[in-house]
């Protein structure tokens, strides 16, 4: 919402500088976002007086005019059409003047001649949107010299106020008025209506529907005499079809009427309020929108067909012209403005191009009405059509004020358009809206706000804001204006006294805030340990969308049953992700575009996964790390990172939060559940027997999928399984330190290269027995004497017995025990 | 055995002492280092050492002579020991005193293990400002991303086919065939998780909760996920005064002591009286600094809008059927991406999202 400083000073009935205006209407709640300041920097721009016009001595087109600046005479060279004649009054840029439009004015030559100056147009000086010819000054009475700013009254400041969709009274100049009283504690009178110049009577037969006829001039102030009665009307029916969606619909005549640009002053105001001017008539309804926030319409009563007016739902299908050109195609949800026969106007949206005002209109039917809100913002949405007018009756206007704005319009559309009004018109009011009785408790009030207000303050805050307040032992009842639909509750009244009061003037309390009862879910706790250890552990963390394409889910051989957006922004964004390395995947590509030599990021996120039955997917957390590239040593460029690299960093990631070893063990069901993995260079991750996720180097036909190279590592690790391991785990018990020294003896197995050394060191130690307490191995060989595909593995095992030093003998003799058990499961043969 | 051959021993003796005793020490000053050191011991003292075999043939001495030798060879091998010992020591010394005041390491060289990784700077924030809250006692909860209309708009009292919806423009998920097409959607506030607590617990209640919210837009300054954090109190008495407590607090502790912090009326559905709150601009300290020039982040305002707030409509203490009455809450919301691009002087809030390796590691 624009607003002007001088309008809203001339309704308010007292003047603020400007910035104090804007922070007085900020802390109200009416948050001004920008200031313009218009008629500044029109310097030296000043009226000019034309003496000679002469032609210009090479082209056509141009003239040579001189004029007279109040000081001295220069001669401009001016290409405009309608320079007037000697004794016309222009607007002259001096040297020096610099417009808007970036332009600065400087002696230059215009085909051979100096010009010293410019005579501008409206569009040069940013006035106004005229770009056909220069600005001629008529019923103007300014001296040569006049500063233009002076001249036009120019001066003026705009806010544009960021408005809450609950604040419909402040879409116009009137309700911002009305709001800055009652801050201000100044009383509000609203305007009365203006008499118009003339005026004729209807005769009785006009309009059919007696009770619904009212004299618009009961509402005005000041007498003018009727010019007789009118003749040549057929009579004014309206018919309200669907009372539910169009509550009140007033109309009133104006005949007469000469269509003509408006005067500068209502061009100009318009112009700094952000609308273009049109004509008198449809610049007068605008200046109503932009002074009440009501949105009226004008139409061409004699386009109208049967003099009628039908109010009613449209059929399915049913099409109209809207008066931008564009066909709309209606459904039985839009309501309609019918004349006799066909659609006039979609309501409250946008009138028809069949009637709307045309420079040969003579006669104006004026609406000024209430519809349902709701109503009018289905069909703005349906038709995609945001204006003005649906913009405020969507927030809803106000219904009682429907006569009143009904006569302001019509003496203002008289006024401006030379017309004569019809004394009478009609209020056809089938759904009354009655007014908001509200209770109000002072206690409640000091509950609420921490603050206790007096009486006098409360009935003086809700008075100025158009209440009507009765006094009861515990505070007051309350009757709320209709201008004001969303007051209807006492916390309605409570926000207004705290808003008008303002927010700085309530103490600051700390609250006694009873012990945390919970805490952090230990699901939030997790998912914050992890990343700090994943991060300690050398990774890089990423926040990648939710939503991703469907394709990268096929690439990434994650499932493709996914939670689907109904509108997405693209298709590259347009289902829920159902697991992470979708995202770490994309993040590696854009890595390797970048030629980057290493990346090593993770994701702790939600994965969305549908279930049958169920209005949400299940959501679940899960660490994603995807490894690629350089190992972190400087010395061996060459040395790229591998499934240790990453069983590595998860160890590092968990050991610390699980307390005791997480083991990589192969799991031939991995190919079905993780198929993104190379299925010989892939492992469960486990924590005892319970599976937490995989790891693995990515499946090569992913990775060309993927459109990425080399050979990336994932691993993933289901948060929720995490949470409950460690939550059903008992904190480890302290064991004695040993007392009596050990012995490690050696032993190599060469097995087939396809054989787990864990299995290999978990069965040596079973063969020891209570005595091995560590099998550790240090050595893998490969080579001769070795059979190829076979490989020699080098284990330290270590034996103590807790309760004495073990001799010579009694190792020898378990160890004989430990390196058969070799042979006998591995058919190993055993490196003495 | 003759007594030339006794003679003979004797001489040898006597020559093989007076050798020794002549020449070690000259011996032990030559060697520059302990291998060459040890070595000239050995030539005296070692197994095959000139001392050692004289004094293998200790009994080949005359009775009488014996012990004097015994004695001398004795005493001169304890002689040799002790300007051994003495020898090695000042080697080694000179060797540290080499290595003190040698070359210096080359410590520029990189350190072995792992490249250090990085926390998002989202995350960072949100733990901060989480931190900053249970501090204050409040608990920290979740809620899931996918929502029902109902928990995201309909039970904070969003009236249907209101403007209010217009202010967040809302991702829907498809339903089944035949299903209400706006029954489910990506939430588009932390609001949700307002109504799960109130829904699951009962009142006193002071709850903080963070996550991700999604909406269709995407410019500079808006991203169509995004971070927020929501916060909530319920209990008997607390006002508008309280809500202005904590968060004046809590902004204080984030941003520092001094920051101003304004409070101004705002409208959101689910709270009344509703407000949003504004610190003063760190980048210009308008403040402090009243005539600071033009400031891009406060467009010159000197205020930076950081919260909104309010206290938490009776509507939704109905939706969730708390008594409205007895109990009164306060509510507040605010992006964690904005705090963390004002922290870190992000510009573009798409990179926050960008997961680019080269924007990352900068933090
Ligand atoms: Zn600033």
């Amino acid at each position: 919402m624009l607003a002007s400083h001088k309008w809203l000073t001339e309704l308010a009935g007292f003047s603020l500088d400007s910035e104090t205006l804007a922070q007085k209407l900020t802390s109200a709640g009416l948050e001004v976002e920008s200031v313009t300041r218009h008629g500044e920097g029109l310097e030296p721009v000043v009226v000019a007086e034309v003496c000679q016009i002469r032609p210009h001595p090479q082209r056509d087109k141009l003239r040579l005019v001189e004029v007279f600046d109040g000081q001295q005479r220069s001669e401009v060279v001016c290409g405009a059409p309608n320079v007037p004649e000697p004794g016309g009054r222009v607007v002259l840029a001096q040297l020096g003047a610099s417009l808007p439009g970036g332009i600065t004015i400087a002696e230059r030559k215009l085909a051979g001649v100096v010009s010293c100056g410019m005579l501008c147009s409206e569009s040069e000086l940013g006035i106004g949107s005229d770009q056909d010819g220069i600005v001629v000054l008529q019923d103007i009475d300014a001296r040569p010299g006049t500063p233009i700013a002076d001249a036009l009254d120019l001066r003026d400041v705009v806010y544009e106020i960021g408005l809450t969709p609950n604040r419909p009274d402040c879409l116009g100049h009137l309700g911002l008025a009305r709001d800055l009283c009652a801050i201000e504690g100044k009383s509000f009178a609203p305007p009365a209506v203006p008499a118009p110049g003339r005026l004729l009577s209807a005769p009785t037969d006009q309009f059919p529907q007696g009770d619904a006829v009212f004299k618009l001039s009961n509402l005005w102030s000041g007498n003018c005499a009727s010019d007789g009665e009118a003749v040549g009307f057929a009579p004014v029916r309206v018919d309200i079809r669907d009372p539910s969606r169009c509550l009140r619909y007033g109309a009133a005549l104006v005949s007469g009427v000469a269509i003509a640009p408006s005067p500068f002053a209502t061009r100009y105001r318009l112009h700094v309020l952000g609308h273009r001017a049109i004509n008198n008539v449809v610049d007068a309804t605008n200046l109503i929108l932009l002074g009440f926030g009501h949105p009226i319409h004008a139409f061409d009563y004699d386009r109208l067909e049967g003099s009628r007016i039908e109010v009613r739902l449209a059929q399915s299908g049913e099409k109209m012209t809207t008066l931008d050109g564009e066909p709309r195609s209606l459904s039985e949800d839009d309501l309609l403005i019918c004349d006799g026969g066909r659609p006039v106007a979609l309501a409250g949206v946008m009138g028809g191009g069949n009637s709307e005002i045309h420079d040969g209109t003579e006669r104006v039917l004026i609406e000024c009405a209430y519809f349902d809100p709701r109503s009018i913002r289905r069909t703005s949405k349906r038709t995609g059509l945001h204006t003005d007018s649906s913009h405020r009756f969507e927030r809803g206007v106000d219904p009682a004020a429907v006569p009143a704005v009904l006569a302001h319009s019509a003496s203002l559309v008289a006024r401006c358009a030379g017309g004569q009004l019809i004394e009478q018109g009609l209020d056809v009011n089938p759904t009354p809206v009655s007014r908001a009785k509200v209770g109000l408790r002072l206690g409640r009030v000091e509950t609420l706000l921490g603050l206790g207000l007096e009486a006098g303050e409360v009935k003086r805050i809700l008075t100025a804001l158009g209440c009507e307040l009765s006094e009861r032992p515990d505070g007051f009842d309350v009757l709320c204006p209709t201008h004001r639909p969303d007051m209807v509750r006492e916390v309605d009244l409570i926000e207004e006294l705290a808003r008008v009061h303002g927010y700085e003037h309530i103490p600051t309390a700390v609250p006694s805030v009873r012990p945390s009862q919970r805490g952090t879910s230990p699901e939030v706790l997790m998912v914050r340990q992890l990343r700090e250890r994943a991060a300690a552990a050398g990774l890089q963390e990423s926040v990648n969308f939710a939503f991703v394409a469907p394709s990268e889910l096929m690439d990434a051989r994650l499932p493709t049953e996914a939670a689907v957006l109904a509108n997405p922004m693209s298709e590259e964004r347009s289902v829920l992700r159902t697991g992470l390395l979708a995202g770490l995947a994309a993040n590696l590509r854009l890595a390797q575009r970048h030629q980057l030599q290493r990346f090593a990021q993770f994701e702790v996120g939600r994965v969305f996964l549908p279930q049958a039955g169920q209005d949400l997917p299940h959501e679940a957390y899960e660490l994603g790390v995807m490894v690629w590239g350089q190992r972190a040593l400087w010395y061996d460029e060459r040395d790229t990172m591998d499934f240790f690299d990453l069983k590595g960093v998860l160890e590092a990631t968990l050991r610390p939060l699980v307390g005791s070893h997480v083991t990589t063990v192969p799991e031939p069901e991995l190919n079905g559940s993780a198929p993104y993995l190379h299925p010989k260079r892939c492992a469960a991750l486990r924590l005892g027997q319970e599976t937490l996720g995989h790891l693995g180097e990515l499946h090569p036909d992913v990775v060309d999928a993927l459109e990425l190279t080399g050979r990336p590592l994932y691993g993933l690790v289901r948060i929720p399984d995490l949470v409950r391991l460690v939550e059903d785990s008992a904190s480890p018990q302290a064991s004695d330190l040993p007392r009596f020294p050990a012995s490690i003896r050696d032993v190599s197995v060469v097995v087939d290269e396809g054989v787990q050394a864990g299995e290999v060191a978990s069965q040596l130690s079973q063969a020891g027995g209570a005595l091995v307490t560590e099998v550790r191995l240090f050595d893998i060989y490969r080579g001769k004497p070795v059979p190829a595909g076979s490989k020699s593995l080098a284990f330290h095992v270590v034996y103590r017995d807790p309760m004495s030093t073990l001799t010579d003998k009694a190792v020898d003799k378990v160890h004989t025990k430990v390196t058969r058990a070799a042979e006998q499961y591995f058919g190993a043969s055993v490196r003495k | 055995m003759s007594e030339a051959d006794t003679a003979d021993v004797v001489t040898a003796f006597e020559q093989g002492l007076a050798e020794a005793a002549e020449g070690y020490a000259a011996a032990f000053g030559r060697a520059t280092d302990e291998h060459a050191l040890r070595a000239q011991n050995a030539r005296l003292l070692g197994p095959a050492g000139s001392l050692t075999k004289l004094l293998k043939r200790m009994s080949q001495l005359p009775a009488d002579r014996r012990r004097e030798f015994g004695k001398r060879a004795n005493e001169l091998k304890r002689a040799i020991d002790v300007a051994f010992e003495e020898r090695l020591s000042e080697l080694a010394r000179a060797e540290r005193e080499a290595e003190l005041s040698g070359p210096m390491l080359d410590v520029s060289l990189p350190g072995f293990g792992r490249l250090p990784g990085r926390v998002h700077l989202l995350s960072r924030v949100k733990h901060e400002l989480l931190d900053l809250f249970a501090t204050m006692g409040f608990d920290v909860a979740d809620g899931p991303e996918v929502e029902l209309h109902e928990n995201n708009f309909d039970k904070l009292g969003f009236p249907p086919d209101h403007p209010a919806t217009d202010m967040q423009d809302t991702f829907f998920m498809k339903g089944p065939p035949g299903s209400d097409p706006r029954a489910t959607l990506l939430r588009t506030h932390t609001s949700t998780v307002q109504v799960r607590e109130m829904l699951r617990r009962k009142p006193p209640l002071a709850v903080v909760s963070a996550g991700h919210v999604y909406r269709r837009d995407d410019d500079a300054t808006h991203s169509p996920m995004f971070m927020q954090l929501e916060g909530f109190m319920v209990d008997r008495g607390v006002s508008f005064a309280h809500l202005k407590g904590v968060l004046t607090h809590f902004l204080r502790r984030l941003f520092g002591d001094d920051v101003p912090v304004r409070f101004r009326p705002s409208y959101f559905p689910f709270v009344e009286p509703g407000g949003e709150v504004d610190v003063g601009c760190g980048i210009c300290q308008r403040w402090k600094r009243p005539d600071a020039g033009a400031c891009r982040v406060c467009k010159g305002s000197g205020w930076i809008e950081i919260l909104g707030c309010g206290m938490i409509h009776p509507v939704v203490f109905e939706q969730v059927g708390y008594d409205p009455e007895t109990n009164t809450g306060f509510a507040f919301g605010m992006g964690i991406d904005r705090v963390a691009m004002m922290r870190y002087g992000v510009g573009d809030v798409g990179l926050l999202y960008s997961n680019d390796a080269r924007f990352l590691t900068q933090f």
